[in-house]
């Protein structure tokens, strides 16, 4: 029986062969990354894969696929003594679920050299900290000349019909919602009164981000709250977006990297870890999608600084989430979302 | 002779009843939010997807979508299929080629289409507005309207063809008759046309019918978040909600449904054909 590394790792035989490249065995071994594709996956390969870890003896194989599949395998594969991965990317909110059922290795500075470089508040247990961004909300500026300071703003009257959401992020939109109504990361009790309020005032909503982002464009709507480096990429793309940093705080969506207990290549795994903290690795995150560096030695150029960047002030307000409350209320958020808020 | 069917068999049970058997214990099973799923054997999901109002509206909201959409298919496909049927050119074969030419396109990329020509400023309504019909952009993205047309045009396909087959072997020479007889060609149609292609509306609709009460992508990309569906909201459970025993609870009762009303229609139809 043919297995899904094994498939892989066929087919970038199959494609080193057709590319010319000899097809020796890398000294360090394969390294499956289970990755989201696009400019993410892109990144990783360009940053990360081709100018560190390959001179370093390792092939690289990416498992491409969304984050729930992703959570999936990681679940039904754990109970084997070889899982498909040996480094698996996830938000924290997922890598926290995940970690529930004992999935992944511990992370300390005996196999991961440069995590003493990252950020505390950052640190986790099962996962290095990939990158990171804050929730906040943002503002056409040709329509918006003075832009709301808190997601309480969002509520006023004068914005009906005119602020747009994301549906896949709902759990988002949700602790914004409570976070308006006095809630916080462990108390999404009042989002559920104010998302219906949301509704009454004719919010839109868009099965992506990308429908999102063109409704900005088009100035179908004016306002959102979203990651502050989803709004660097589209003010990159030419659509006319600021944003503010509100005042009842700023929830945190951090992207981490887990290497599974059953990963094949642990030492590969870690090593992989490591390279995904570079200090330039994470400055070419930063720019190219907008997410700010996890370590304290990579720093940015000012002006990139200034759009992706929280001031110290703005970090003061930055809101770790409840992992253990988001994912035992998370049927019930769903559930609220699509049954009452988009009824 | 009965030894053929066996590899089309060994295939549909591998592939089909296994991961149904596979699905249905996962149905009885308990959601977790940390564990995936704990191990029960409890009816939990089945009670709450047919007792929950939120479930009933979107079945009955499926059901409506589904039957509106083949009753109008129906319509629309009768005379192209006639018009097929009664084809004696040597071009038929290019005709059948070109009715079947859109389904060599993908679902998704047929609803992409249909949303850059339904957006607010997409082909329709950038043409209207510079014609001056509209002096605003028309909502028909995320509508009803929108998920019905994008339906139809997936499914217009099968019934013409379906059609088609079935009108092409009722012999010309009836037709002839009645006409001889004083029938207007409106009355060869319903007391000719129609009854003898009865078998071929009722296999046409069937299909229809089941296509369309599994449509995801169609109702996802033109119906947009608020629009509900049952396909949509198994994937929701599955997917967003990582809830595989209520996903799956409801994947059982789509299909329970469509069997109820697959079945009803045939029987109704057998019977009438045979009283007939």
């Amino acid at each position: 029986m043919i297995s899904r590394r094994h498939f892989l790792s066929a087919s970038a035989g199959v494609a080193a062969l057709a590319s010319g490249m000899p097809t020796a065995r890398a000294e360090g071994g394969q390294v499956v990354v289970g990755t989201w594709g696009g400019d993410y996956g892109q990144l990783l390969s360009d940053i990360i894969d081709k100018p560190i870890m390959t001179p370093k003896g390792f092939e690289i194989v990416q498992d491409v696929g969304n984050a729930d599949p992703r959570k999936t395998k990681l679940l039904a594969e754990r109970q084997s003594r070889r899982g498909s991965m040996d480094v698996a990317c996830l938000s924290d909110n997922d890598a926290y679920i995940v970690s529930q059922s004992d999935v992944f290795e511990r992370v300390d500075a005996a196999q991961v050299k440069r995590l003493d470089k990252v950020f505390p508040e950052l640190r986790s247990d099962i996962a290095i900290p990939h990158i990171y961004s804050a929730q906040v909300i943002l503002y056409n500026t040709n329509q918006v000349k003075t832009p709301p300071q808190s997601f309480a703003d969002l509520w006023d009257p004068k914005w009906r019909g005119k602020i747009g959401l994301a549906d896949i992020l709902y759990p988002n939109n949700t602790l914004a919602a409570a976070l308006a109504g006095g809630g916080g990361v462990s108390n999404l009790d009042p989002a559920e009164k104010k998302l219906m309020e949301w509704r009454s005032l004719d919010v839109k909503i868009y099965p992506s981000n990308e429908a999102l982002a063109a409704a900005l464009k088009s100035e179908e709507v004016w306002l959102t709250t979203m990651w502050l480096a989803r709004g660097f990429m589209w003010k990159k793309s030419g659509i006319p977006l600021a944003h503010v940093v509100p005042k009842e705080g700023t929830p945190a969506i951090v992207f981490q990297a887990s290497v599974p207990k059953n990963a094949k290549n642990k030492a590969g795994g870690f090593a992989y870890l490591d390279a995904m903290l570079d200090a330039k690795a994470q400055g070419g995150f930063a720019d190219k999608m907008g997410y700010v560096p996890t370590v304290t030695d990579a720093p940015l150029p000012e002006d990139l600084a200034k759009q992706v960047s929280l001031t110290e002030a703005e970090r003061a307000r930055l809101l770790k989430p409840d992992y253990a409350y988001a994912a035992g209320r998370s049927q019930r958020t769903l559930d609220f979302w699509n049954k009452e808020f988009k009824a | 002779m009965a030894l053929l069917v066996v590899p089309a068999c060994l295939l549909v049970l591998a592939l089909l009843i296994g991961p149904m058997i596979l699905m249905f214990r996962i149905s009885l099973n308990q959601f977790s939010p940390t564990q995936l799923m704990m191990q029960a054997l409890s009816p939990d999901n089945y009670i709450k997807a047919a007792t929950d109002p939120y479930y009933q509206q979107i079945i009955l909201a499926t059901l409506g979508i589904a039957l509106l959409c083949t009753l109008l298919t129906l319509i629309l496909a009768f005379p192209a299929a006639y018009w097929l049927g009664r084809m004696e050119s040597r071009w038929k074969s290019l005709v059948v080629i070109a009715t079947l030419f859109p389904l060599l396109v993908g679902n998704v990329v047929r609803s992409a289409g249909w949303m850059a020509l339904f957006a607010r400023d997409g082909l329709l309504n950038t043409v209207l507005m510079k014609l001056g019909v509209v002096s605003a952009p028309l909502e028909i993205m995320y509508t009803t309207k929108a998920v019905i047309i994008g339906i139809i045009a997936v499914v217009l396909p099968y019934m013409i063809l379906t059609l088609s087959a079935v009108i092409e072997s009722i012999p010309r020479d009836l037709e002839y008759a009645a006409a001889n007889l004083g029938a207007s060609g409106a009355r060869v149609f319903w007391r000719v046309i129609l009854p003898l292609s009865g078998p071929g509306v009722a296999a046409g609709s069937i299909l229809v019918f089941v296509l369309c009460m599994n449509t995801y992508a169609t109702a996802v990309l033109l119906g947009g978040p608020r629009f509900k569906m049952m396909a949509p909201a198994v994937y929701d459970q599955f997917v967003r909600g990582n809830n595989w025993p209520m996903g799956a609870a409801l994947a059982f009762m789509l299909l329970a449904v469509t069997m109820a009303f697959t079945v009803f229609g045939s029987v109704a139809f057998a019977r009438k054909y045979r009283a007939g």
